[in-house]
This record gives C-alpha cells, sequence and structure tokens, in this order.
C-alpha cells in the first residue's frame, strides 16, 4: 500500500534535505519546523529555511548493514551510519551508496569515521511496480572519491550578450561500467534513474554556470526511459533543484518532459534560446536535459543487439543571454515519419528495424540537417572547429562525420560513445560536452544530433571567451568521468541487475 | 504520596512462537490466573489499561477496546497504550486520583504472526527518517556502541574487555532463564558463542545479543491501598513512576552515547518514591540489545558514566548471581531479561513487573535472591522505540 501525501512530505524534505535554522539562538534543525525548541515563541518567525543539498557532510559513526529490512534487501550489503553538516550542528541517519556490497564484511569502520561525504539524490526504496518511486538524498558517497564535492558559488553576471546560447552544462554519469571489448559503458547503481540522472546533471549545471537557481524559468528533460509513463521527470528536477522562486511549497517553474527518441533534448535547445530572447517572456535562463537509463532487451531477446551499446548518464545544459559560453549561431531540424526505433507503450524494452536504422534513417536525418545548416549560414568544413554526432554505436558517427568532409581532429572529441555507451537522449549532448571542456574561445562548433522515428537537430555554436572562465567551476568534467581511478567496473550479469534498478 | 497503588496479583504467559494461539487466548490465559490469585471476577474491574506495540497492525485486530469489551463482556472504561510501563503509569494516575479502586493493567503482543514484515514495521515506528535512510532495528544500538565506545576512548585491552562483557551479560541473561518457567529461552550460552554469532553476522553484535520476537500477554491487578488491604495479604506498592521522552530521530538527538529519557525517567521516579538509587535492589532493565543492559546501568544512575562495563567484566569473572558495583549489590533481570525471557513488546513490561513483583513477595521459587539487607525494592525500566520513551517504576513492599 502506499500513501501519496505520506511521500509528498517525505520526498519534499528529503530530496533536498530541507533544514532550518534559529536566527536568535543559531540552533539548526533537519525538516523544518515553525519555530525553535529553545528559543519558543519568540522565535517564530525567525526561523530561516536553509538545506543540505550542495553541503559537505562528515562521517559520524557506522556500522555494517549486511541484512537489510524488507525494502533495501536489492542494495545487498552496505554501511549506513550517521552525519554530521556544520561542524556538528546538524545531524543526520545517511546511508553510503555506490557500493557493491563486495569486501565490505572486512572494512574496518573505525577508519571510514571522519571521512567527508556529498549528499546524492537517489530511489530511497523498492516498491510495486504500480506505485510512486520514493526518493531521498540521505544516501551519500565519500567526497574524495568519484563524485568531488563542488562548492554552488553564485557568480553575479558580467555581461550581457545579443545573442543567447549555453551559460553553462554538466554532465552526470554513474562509477559503475561495463567492459566489452575495446567499449566501456556507465551502468547505473541500483539506486539510480533517469530521474535521479537528470537531477544530478542539473546540479553540476548550476554549479558550473554560477547562477541562481530561482532565475531558471523554464525546464525540459528529454528521456526515452522515464520509469513513470505519466509523471515529468521534470517536476522532480524542478523541486529538487529548485528552479524559479519558490513560494510556500512550489516552484514558480515551467517544467516539462519531452519525448522524440534521442534528439528529446537537443530538439528544445532552440526552444530555450528562443524563450530566454523573447523580451516579454521574464526568463532569464531556461534549462534543458537529456537523461537516460538506456533500455535494452537481454541480449539472446529479440532487440538485444542494443544491450551491446547501452550506457546511462544525463547532460544539462543552461541557456541564457549573460555571460554566455557558446552562443547558438543558428539551427535547422528536419523530421519524416520513419519507424526505424520504437517502444510500445507498455512494453520494457525498445524494437528496432536492424539495417533500417542506418542509412534511410540516422544517415539520411544526420546528412540533411547537417548540410542544410552549413548551406544557411554559409558554411565551409573548414569554418568548423568542432563537429559533433548523435553517437548510437562507435561506426556511425565516425562514417557521417567523414561523409561531410570532417577531419579527425574536428570530430575526435566528441565521440564517448566507447566510454559510456550510448547515453539515448543524452547521447549528443554528452558528446558537446565534451566538446566544450577542451574548445578554446571563438571556436565553431556543429551538433547534428539523431532521434528514431526519426529526426534530426542541427545546431551551430561559437564559444566566448566566457568559456575559460568558468571551466574552473566544474571538476567533475567528461574526461574526468571517463577516465577515473575509482571507476568500477561489473560483469554482465550485474550489469543487468544494476540496470533493472530496485 | 497519599494513596499509594498497590499491584495485588501478576501473571503471564510463557513468551515465546505462540503459533496456534490467538491473541485473545494469550491475554485469557494470563487473566485467568491472575483473577484466581485475587480472587476477583472481570466485574470487579472498573477499569482496564491495555498495552500493545502494534497488535491492529500485526494481527489486523481492528480496535484493542471492543475486542477487549467483546471478551470480558465489561463496558467499563478502557485505554490503551503501546508499553506496559505507560499502561501501569495511567493506571496508577487514575487510582492516586481516586477515581478507581481496583483495574486492570495488561499487556499483549503477537510479532511471529507477522515475521515476513516485523523488521521494517518495527524500524518504521521506532525512526523513520533513519528507515528511510536504511537503518535496521539492530544498527541503531550498533551505532550507540560505537558512539560509547568512541567517547570513552575505549582501545585495546579495554576495548576487547568492553565486548566480552556485553556478551557476558547475554551469557548471565540466558542463565537467569534457565530457572525461568515461563522464558522463551531456557537455555544455557557461553562467550564463545556470543563472539560465534558476530563473527558470522560480520558486525559489532551479532544474533546473541539481540532480544528475540515473541509472542505473549501479561496481566497485574492493581488497587488502592485501602482496597488492596481487603484483598491481598502480600501487596507490592508502585512507590514512584516516572515517563521522560527523546526525539524520534536517533542522530539528531544531542548525545547517542546513552538514553537521556532513562536518565530523567529514573531521576523523577526515585524523587517520586523518596528512595535514592542504591535502595534499589533488584532491576529488571530494558535489554533490548547487551548495550542497552550496560547503557542502562549508566543511564539509572548505578554506574557512573564509561565504566559500566568494567562493573559488568569484575562481576562475570566469577558471576555470584549479582552485579557488583562500589560495594553494592545489584540484581539485574533475573527473568533472564528481554534476551531471555522474550520481548513481545506491549507484554515485555508485564513480565518485567512480575519479575520485580514475584521477588519482593518472595515467591520468585527457584530465582529468588537473597541479597545482604531484606529485600524492599526494586525497580523496572521499560523504553518505547529506541528510547524514544522511557518508564521507569520504583515497587517496594513497605
Amino acid at each position: 500500500m502506499s500513501s501519496e501525501p505520506v511521500e509528498r512530505r517525505v520526498s519534499y524534505l528529503g530530496d533536498r534535505l530541507r533544514a532550518n535554522r534559529c536566527l536568535i539562538c543559531g540552533k539548526e534543525f533537519f525538516e523544518i519546523r515553525d519555530y525553535c525548541g529553545t528559543c519558543g515563541r519568540k522565535s517564530f518567525g525567525k526561523m530561516v529555511n536553509t538545506d543540505l543539498f550542495y553541503e559537505k557532510g562528515k562521517l559520524e559513526l557506522c556500522t555494517l548493514i549486511n541484512e537489510p529490512t524488507n525494502k533495501f534487501t536489492k542494495l545487498g550489503s552496505y554501511i549506513y551510519g550517521t552525519i554530521s553538516f556544520h561542524d556538528g550542528k546538524i545531524r543526520v541517519p545517511g546511508r553510503l551508496t555506490d557500493g557493491t556490497g563486495i569486501g565490505l564484511e572486512e572494512v574496518d569502520f573505525s577508519s571510514l569515521e571522519g571521512r567527508e561525504v556529498v549528499p546524492r539524490f537517489r530511489r530511497r526504496y523498492s516498491v510495486e511496480k504500480s506505485e510512486v518511486i520514493p526518493t531521498i538524498s540521505l544516501t551519500f558517497t565519500f567526497a574524495d572519491e568519484y563524485y568531488p564535492y563542488q562548492e554552488y558559488r553564485i557568480i553575479k553576471p558580467k555581461k550581457e550578450y545579443d545573442t543567447p546560447g549555453i551559460v553553462g552544462y554538466g554532465v552526470y554519469t554513474s562509477k559503475f561500467r561495463i567492459k566489452e571489448g575495446s567499449i566501456e559503458r556507465s551502468v547505473p547503481f541500483i539506486d539510480e534513474d533517469s530521474v535521479t540522472a537528470a537531477v544530478e546533471a542539473g546540479k553540476l549545471a548550476l554549479i558550473h554556470a554560477g547562477i541562481d537557481n530561482s532565475w531558471i524559468g523554464k525546464v525540459y528533460v528529454g528521456s526515452e526511459s522515464n520509469p513513470y509513463a505519466v509523471k515529468p521527470i521534470a517536476s522532480k528536477v524542478a523541486q529538487v533543484l529548485k528552479l524559479g522562486q519558490e513560494n510556500e511549497d512550489v516552484q514558480g517553474v515551467d517544467a516539462v518532459d519531452t519525448e522524440f527518441a534521442c534528439k528529446a533534448a537537443t530538439s528544445m535547445f532552440k526552444d530555450a534560446v528562443a524563450l530566454v530572447n523573447y523580451p516579454k517572456s521574464n526568463i532569464k535562463y531556461a534549462m534543458v536535459i537529456g537523461a537516460d537509463n538506456s533500455q535494452a532487451a537481454p541480449r539472446d531477446c529479440p532487440g538485444g543487439e542494443l544491450d551491446l551499446f547501452v550506457g546511462y548518464g544525463a547532460a544539462a545544459f543552461i541557456f541564457g543571454k549573460q555571460d554566455v559560453i557558446a552562443e547558438i549561431e543558428g539551427w535547422y531540424s528536419c523530421t519524416s515519419d520513419t519507424p526505424d526505433f520504437w517502444r510500445r507503450d507498455g512494453e520494457p524494452h525498445p524494437s528496432h528495424g536492424g539495417r533500417f536504422t542506418g542509412d534511410p534513417a540516422y544517415f539520411k536525418h544526420v546528412r540533411m540537417s547537417a548540410k542544410k545548416l552549413m548551406e544557411q549560414l554559409s558554411l565551409q568544413t573548414g569554418d568548423i572547429d568542432y563537429f559533433v554526432a548523435h553517437q548510437p554505436n562507435v561506426q556511425f558517427p565516425v562514417r557521417i562525420a567523414k561523409e561531410l568532409g570532417f577531419k579527425e581532429e574536428q570530430y575526435a572529441p566528441m565521440l564517448q560513445v566507447a566510454k559510456f555507451g550510448n547515453t539515448y537522449s543524452g547521447a549528443s549532448p554528452v558528446g558537446l560536452a565534451a566538446v566544450l571542456d577542451i574548445a578554446k574561445p571563438d571556436s565553431r562548433i556543429l551538433v547534428a544530433s539523431y532521434g528514431s522515428g526519426a529526426g534530426s537537430d542541427a545546431y551551430s555554436l561559437m564559444t566566448t571567451s566566457q568559456l575559460l572562465d568558468k571551466r574552473p567551476n566544474q571538476k567533475l568534467t567528461v574526461a574526468c568521468q571517463a577516465q577515473n581511478r575509482f571507476l568500477q567496473y561489473v560483469d554482465y550479469t550485474t550489469y543487468r541487475r544494476l540496470k533493472l534498478g530496485m | 504520596m497519599p494513596i499509594r497503588p498497590a499491584i495485588i496479583s501478576v501473571a503471564r504467559t510463557k513468551f515465546g512462537e505462540h503459533y496456534e494461539k490467538e491473541p485473545e487466548k494469550l491475554i485469557e490465559e494470563a487473566w485467568l490466573k491472575a483473577s484466581i490469585e485475587a480472587n476477583l471476577e472481570r466485574k470487579d474491574l472498573e477499569a482496564c489499561y491495555l498495552s500493545d506495540y502494534f497488535l491492529p497492525i500485526t494481527n489486523k485486530l481492528g480496535l484493542e477496546e471492543g475486542f477487549l469489551s467483546e471478551l470480558t463482556e465489561l463496558h467499563v472504561p478502557m485505554e490503551v497504550t503501546r508499553s506496559f510501563g505507560s499502561a501501569l503509569s495511567n493506571a496508577c494516575n487514575a487510582i492516586q486520583a481516586g477515581k478507581y479502586n481496583v483495574v486492570l493493567v495488561g499487556g499483549i503482543e503477537k510479532m511471529t504472526d507477522r515475521w515476513d514484515k516485523i523488521r521494517d514495521d518495527l524500524m518504521l515506528l521506532e525512526d523513520p527518517w533513519s528507515y528511510y535512510a536504511g537503518c535496521t532495528p539492530e544498527a541503531n544500538h550498533e551505532l550507540m556502541l560505537r558512539a560509547y565506545i568512541k567517547r570513552h576512548g575505549l582501545a585495546g585491552q579495554d576495548l576487547e574487555t568492553l565486548n566480552t562483557a556485553l556478551a557476558q551479560i547475554s551469557v548471565k541473561n540466558h542463565l537467569h532463564g534457565t530457572k525461568n518457567d515461563y522464558a522463551q529461552y531456557q537455555r544455557k550460552i557461553t562467550i564463545e558463542q556470543v563472539l560465534k554469532a558476530r563473527k558470522e553476522a560480520h558486525r559489532p553484535l551479532g544474533l546473541l545479543d539481540y532480544a528475540p520476537i515473541s509472542d505473549g500477554a501479561a496481566i497485574l491487578i492493581l488497587a488502592s491501598e485501602e482496597a488492596a488491604r481487603k484483598l491481598t495479604k502480600k501487596p507490592v506498592y508502585v512507590l514512584g513512576t516516572s515517563s521522560a521522552t527523546d526525539y524520534l530521530t536517533y542522530p539528531s538527538r544531542e548525545d547517542m552515547t546513552h538514553f537521556l529519557a532513562s536518565e530523567i525517567s529514573m531521576k523523577n521516579a526515585l524523587k517520586s518514591a523518596g528512595k535514592k538509587v542504591w535502595d534499589v535492589q533488584v532491576v529488571e532493565l530494558y535489554d533490548q540489545s547487551t548495550v542497552m543492559e550496560m547503557v542502562s546501568l549508566e543511564d539509572l544512575g548505578f554506574c557512573k558514566r564509561g565504566t559500566a562495563w568494567r562493573s559488568i567484566s569484575d562481576s562475570c569473572q566469577d558471576y555470584k548471581g549479582y552485579y557488583e558495583i562500589e560495594g553494592n549489590r545489584l540484581f539485574v533481570n533475573l527473568s533472564g531479561g528481554l534476551k531471555a525471557d522474550g520481548n513481545p513488546l506491549g507484554a515485555t513490561g508485564g513480565a518485567q513487573v512480575f519479575e520485580i513483583v514475584k521477588q519482593l513477595r518472595q515467591e520468585a521459587c527457584e530465582r529468588q535472591v537473597k541479597p545482604d539487607k531484606e529485600l524492599k525494592c526494586g525497580c523496572v525500566l521499560e523504553l518505547e522505540g529506541f528510547g524514544t520513551k522511557s518508564y521507569a517504576h520504583i515497587l517496594g513492599v513497605e
């Protein structure tokens, strides 16, 4: 039995780790309360809301849980303990996540106590398939491992641009990988899904952009692996990241999910820039996220060929006109009704049209959007520094890049599929982020996404000098996630189990 | 104290796994024994105070008062609380207020009917935020042990002595349980078995450090001092009773090394009884885990902070049936404690009171203790949740 109002209250507080502080005595409380227990009535109206979402905590005490309660059994063994914030002013219970449980029994727990941890937004525990998925941020990872602690600093905008563009971005993939041949693919931990990835990417994008979360007026989340058929990912992102002005417990932001196979996110780039450019929209910034726990049938089932390539991850881009790092010069989109890849409602895994996904689908549409945009902007391949394409496998993006006349140095930086797998809606956005991570100012980037069904969006971006100013804001770059000494490799069975989730 | 509530009879069932018995059968069994002892009929009861922690959840029972009314054909006032300590405390208040002369205080729990989900239920009631973060009913005990070790800076030989002392608590309680026909476990265990269970669990505490999951019922009949004089020759008085509360979320508490609620409730209970801590000769502690027994010795004031493990260790080298603490003898958990006697939550406190009453009346048979001074005063500590609520009762024969 589920209880939705309870779920609403628990996730409202727990996803963001909402807390508050008494302005009179300075005492802090996890959960929100109207008055301080010590100061009583006089503190009424003098409690300020805070939260611990971007904070760093300390693991104070811990123990091993190897016989969890029923709803946690899919996690196997894990470390559980108490986490303190603000020099011990607030203490909360917490579960350490991203551990497969192997070897935990040999760990000396006193050696872990005192280490710094970061709150992570995850699924809370298992529920029935028909129920609301419970989430929480009372899950933590060590701050000196894969996912570093990063301060969220709001930077006052310095410069207004005529042409809107990207002002910040973030990419999130998990620390788990499956390696088969020369291809590595990211695998979600069992408490992760496309929703948690979308939130993480959005969080990292805010940190990178250095803008106030309340300035975001709209958020789009493109995904084809939303765990719900009805209920947006974007509402969770808006709530957890507190996008737009908060009024009582409601965010003053427009949030919507989009779906067009792997181009669900890139399709919205132009809408986001148009929105921030519309003089009467009052929206300074818009966020677009592509997030997928890419689905594939098991290898021995129909459609199982996809299982060799699917990854897990999300990329978030914030668009605006202030402190732009890459201006959007123009775009071209094309669409046809081409059934090369689909998933019927209620089906767990997508189906695809085999060789039909190639020439008449991917190549035809990517070729058209890229060529048309270059014509439109009178660009030659030589005017373009970097080419980014959708990457469902290793061969397709290379073949189209070569066909369009791009040289290896122009297309090599975008190739991320061999490191993370096909992250579906996040695939070309991750490629774009990888390029932005290394590009110099005044570089032109041509992006051509692809979404089965079928269509492609091509964009031309021109980087600015502020690209370099903001680069130090982000430690968790694409390269850092691709090559990281804390990566953990899993076998095929574990990969399928983790992907299936709690 | 103007009116002293007096316990005129006590009874209980065996604790354990009673799959074949419905909850009403258990409570009926206890009531029958208690009513025979007091020579009372149901119609003599003016009110009932019944405790169960979560019987409606575990047994899909509906309102307990209604089910008890049907069972007894009584239409008197009935109140339901979550612990026996709470029921007794409320009954004492009513008697002291002069409202009733004879009331029933009963406790019942049937946990084995919900084996599959019991740990989730327990954890969710005990501390929801910790549950959401993945805590188990055992983990909080282990964290308290970690906190205790760190606070008192225990390492090396001291730490080893503490860990052994905790095992000795379990061994001692099982030894006491062998003399208790009502106990869930009536067999001896060894330190090696306790240590082995920890090793098998790969955790600081193992199966033999924890109280079991149990079914059972306990009942006592409480009367005003005046009514008691007519009904029994051996009244046991509730000299003082007090309760205290603490935060639901264990990690949010100021001090995680002990239970503040226990400390407060004991202080107030002693004060209202006009007793000092060492007037207490026998005590039933709430040993849901061995850590709880150790910490409670300090919370109630028998041991100084950070020293209970040493007193336990010294007393158990050559165990004489009691803890020797700074020259005083303290008989602890003669029933076998929650560890051996069993822990059917709502009825547990009833069994604790049962033991102290039997001891004070010199009716404890094999378990009867003979302190150096005449046995006059005992104490019961019962907790709800993980120290969220504490009840301390001081019982005496004069």
